[in-house]
């Protein structure tokens, strides 16, 4: 027995601690190096940090809460927080943003009641589970506190849903419907359109898929769209993106609802060299999907411009505050689809602002 | 009576638990057969099924491996995408070779599995445990580090080719032929080298492996450090390929794993299993997926196939178990 273990601790557990040190110091390396060419947001983070500090002249007029489910370590947000935090400079007001760490529903219905509990002149909120922040939310109204929703709305009908002003962002259903209106509005007509869905039954992808299958259809009636459940995983969307097109020769669209589609369906398009020959039309950007839609292997991608759900908000709110103005029940901020023409003035976006 | 056949008929039965998942695997190729023979039965359906079983097959190989020593490990997923984060960091932030950069993350997720395998130990407390605790850790890590991100390897590397570069214009690509090279290599080590028998026995009965001399402590510790590094290789192959990790990659796969293992015959609690049937447990998950896409049903019913495939080949084989081992 001692002598097994003393073996154990004399080689295997000798490579294991070698090994170990060698992740830590990778890990501390890749930490203390911060991931500058990766984060476009780095510079963003130092900006928002110097915002952070006080320099408005006056005391702000007014304070408004902007509580989300999406945390500050979340850099699709950073844009969100900086227009957010843009406007309050712009107007003079407070604007206090919080959201959870990690995403968290619990912990978002406690943020908000601890925004209601500091009295504020207006909450801007996302409604990310109406079940669970209709009461707060309500309560919050009955106190006479206005409320924003961005980001995600209240989907109930208007009689139902929590009484706010005002929603102010976009909605996946209109996401991937002027997805697809972008292409039949080129005067394509496609002969069969795929979805690439990554994960099959998340009500928000569905909505998206349900947009683009509509609007096709009312174009085209007859025109076959199919779902296929790709999953999250870039080998298995590879490959059944490739069955698909076996089996459906005539396939000549392909929708994708996110990088995790888009990605494996670049990949698949360029090794059965069908770039150009097969549209592929996705939902939200990265590096590589602007690349791509540069070298024109992507066809166009559908944005929301998240700082503009930041800085819209709070300009809503204070009209509404200082002048009673009422604001619209919902003003989008997208979806804008980006082509290679729209590509210099998003990458200008994302450059001020820090996505799109 | 002719004892003597029986005796042959039986041995054979118990020494291959890849009976199960054979019998399995001809009635789906059946049925595929039947209804799709112009598509199902090409050259192009068989590479596409190969490369879809590639990565699960490697990184199954590892978890089989480990099932029959009578442990799991379920951070084989996070290892996954760690290895190639880590790999693409280290390329494309310091300039490091691509193949320094893989051997340095292979060796971490050698030691990744290791340690799991040695808290395990140590404490007494289920690998399930340890590993599931191994594989929040670190996929909290991934997405931490990464903010949620996808990371792009920029270099072209021979290195990628190797692992997962295509042959040929059929869609053949080097990740079928590692898992093909991998599984054979594997299956001979669990079959034919005392190191094999080793697995078993410390699987079997860690107790009787240890009177009988076995080290079962290092035993398991090397198979739970194979077991993370073949999964770590299988997470390369993904980035050789798509150059493109994303902090969510290979969520899911630890359970994917355990599929085509069970599949291939090993059971949960250890002491039996078979690699070859592991490598026909994961083409059959593979061959199942492409071929209900190429029979254009709708593939909203996969994982209802699946499902019931691994419950029947799972009954024959405890069936085989019950029958014919235990009472042997």
């Amino acid at each position: 027995m001692s002598q097994q273990k003393a073996k154990i601790t004399t080689t295997t557990l000798v490579i294991a601690i070698i090994a170990l040190i060698i992740g830590a110091l990778i890990g501390y390396a890749v930490a203390s190096a911060t991931m500058v060419p990766y984060s476009k947001y780095a510079e963003l983070e130092k900006k928002l940090k110097e915002m952070g500090a006080p320099a408005a002249p006056a005391a702000p007029e007014y304070t408004f809460y902007y509580v989300s489910h999406g945390g500050p370590a979340d850099p699709w947000w950073a844009p969100v927080i900086k227009g957010s935090q843009d406007a309050a400079k712009l107007l003079n007001v407070r604007v206090v943003y919080s959201g959870p760490e990690k995403f968290s529903i619990p912990a978002l219905v406690d943020l908000l009641n601890s925004a209601i509990a500091a009295r504020p002149n207006g909450i801007i909120l996302t409604i990310t589970n109406y079940n669970a922040l209709d009461q707060p939310a309500r309560s919050a109204i009955s106190q006479g506190i206005p409320i924003i929703a961005v980001n995600v709305p209240d989907p109930r009908p208007a009689n139902q849903r929590i009484p706010y002003l005002s929603y102010v962002g976009i909605n996946d259903y209109d996401a991937g419907y002027y997805l697809a209106k972008y292409l039949i509005d080129k005067g394509y007509k496609p002969k069969r359109v795929v979805i690439g869905i990554h994960e099959v039954g998340h009500i928000g992808l569905e909505t998206r898929a349900k947009g683009i299958t509509d609007a096709i259809t009312q174009a085209y009636p007859g025109t076959p769209v199919e779902k296929l459940d790709i999953t999250t995983d870039p080998t298995k969307a590879a490959e059944a993106f490739k069955s698909y097109l076996t089996a459906h020769p005539d396939t000549d669209v392909i929708f994708t609802l996110g990088p995790l589609g888009s990605h494996p369906a670049l990949q698949v398009l360029r090794e059965m060299k069908l770039t150009g020959k097969v549209h592929l039309l996705t939902i939200s950007i990265d590096d590589t999907i602007l690349k791509a839609i540069d070298a024109g292997e992507l066809d166009a991608a559908a944005s929301q411009q998240q700082y503009a759900q930041g800085f819209l908000p709070v300009v809503f709110m204070y009209l509404y505050v200082k002048y009673g103005i009422i604001p619209p029940p919902q003003v989008p901020t997208g979806p804008i689809i980006i082509d290679k023409a729209k590509l210099e003035i998003v990458k200008k976006q994302i450059a001020t602002t820090g996505g799109a | 009576m002719s004892i003597g056949k029986n005796v042959i008929t039986l041995g054979f039965i118990a020494r291959h638990p890849e009976i199960g998942v054979l019998t399995s695997f001809f009635s789906i190729s059946l049925i595929f057969i039947v209804r799709i023979p112009d598509k199902f039965l090409t050259i192009p359906t068989l590479y596409s099924i190969l490369t879809l079983a590639g990565e699960l097959g490697v990184a199954s190989i590892g978890m089989a491996f480990l099932m029959i020593t009578g442990e799991f490990n379920l951070s084989i997923s996070s290892v996954y995408a760690l290895v190639p984060m880590g790999v693409v960091l280290m390329v494309d932030l310091w300039g490091v070779d691509m193949l320094a950069a893989s051997i340095i993350m292979l060796l971490v997720a050698y030691g990744i599995g290791v340690t799991v395998g040695y808290i395990t130990i140590k404490t007494g407390i289920p690998s399930f445990i340890s590993s599931l605790g191994m594989m929040m850790f670190l996929r909290g890590i991934l997405l931490a580090v990464t903010g949620g991100f996808s990371l792009r390897l920029e270099k072209d590397h021979w290195l990628a080719d190797v692992l997962n570069g295509p042959i040929g214009d059929l869609g053949l690509r080097t990740s079928a032929v590692w898992l093909l090279v991998l599984t054979a290599i594997f299956a001979f080590i669990l079959d034919w080298t005392p190191y094999g028998n080793w697995t078993y026995a410390v699987g079997a009965s860690s107790n009787t492996a240890r009177e009988l001399g076995v080290s079962v402590s290092k035993v398991k510790l090397t198979n739970f450090g194979v077991s993370s590094l073949l999964a770590g290789l299988a997470g390369l192959m993904a980035l050789s390929r798509f150059r493109v990790v994303d902090p969510t990659l290979g969520q899911g796969l630890e359970l994917e794993t355990i599929t085509s293992a069970v599949l291939g015959g090993c059971l949960l609690t250890g002491g039996y299993g078979s690699i070859s049937g592991t490598f026909l447990g994961a083409f059959l998950i593979a061959m199942t997926r492409v071929g209900l896409v190429l029979a254009q049903a709708p593939a909203y019913w996969y994982s209802a196939f699946i499902g019931i495939i691994l419950i029947i080949a799972t009954v024959i084989n405890l069936f085989i178990v019950k029958k014919y081992v235990t009472s042997g």
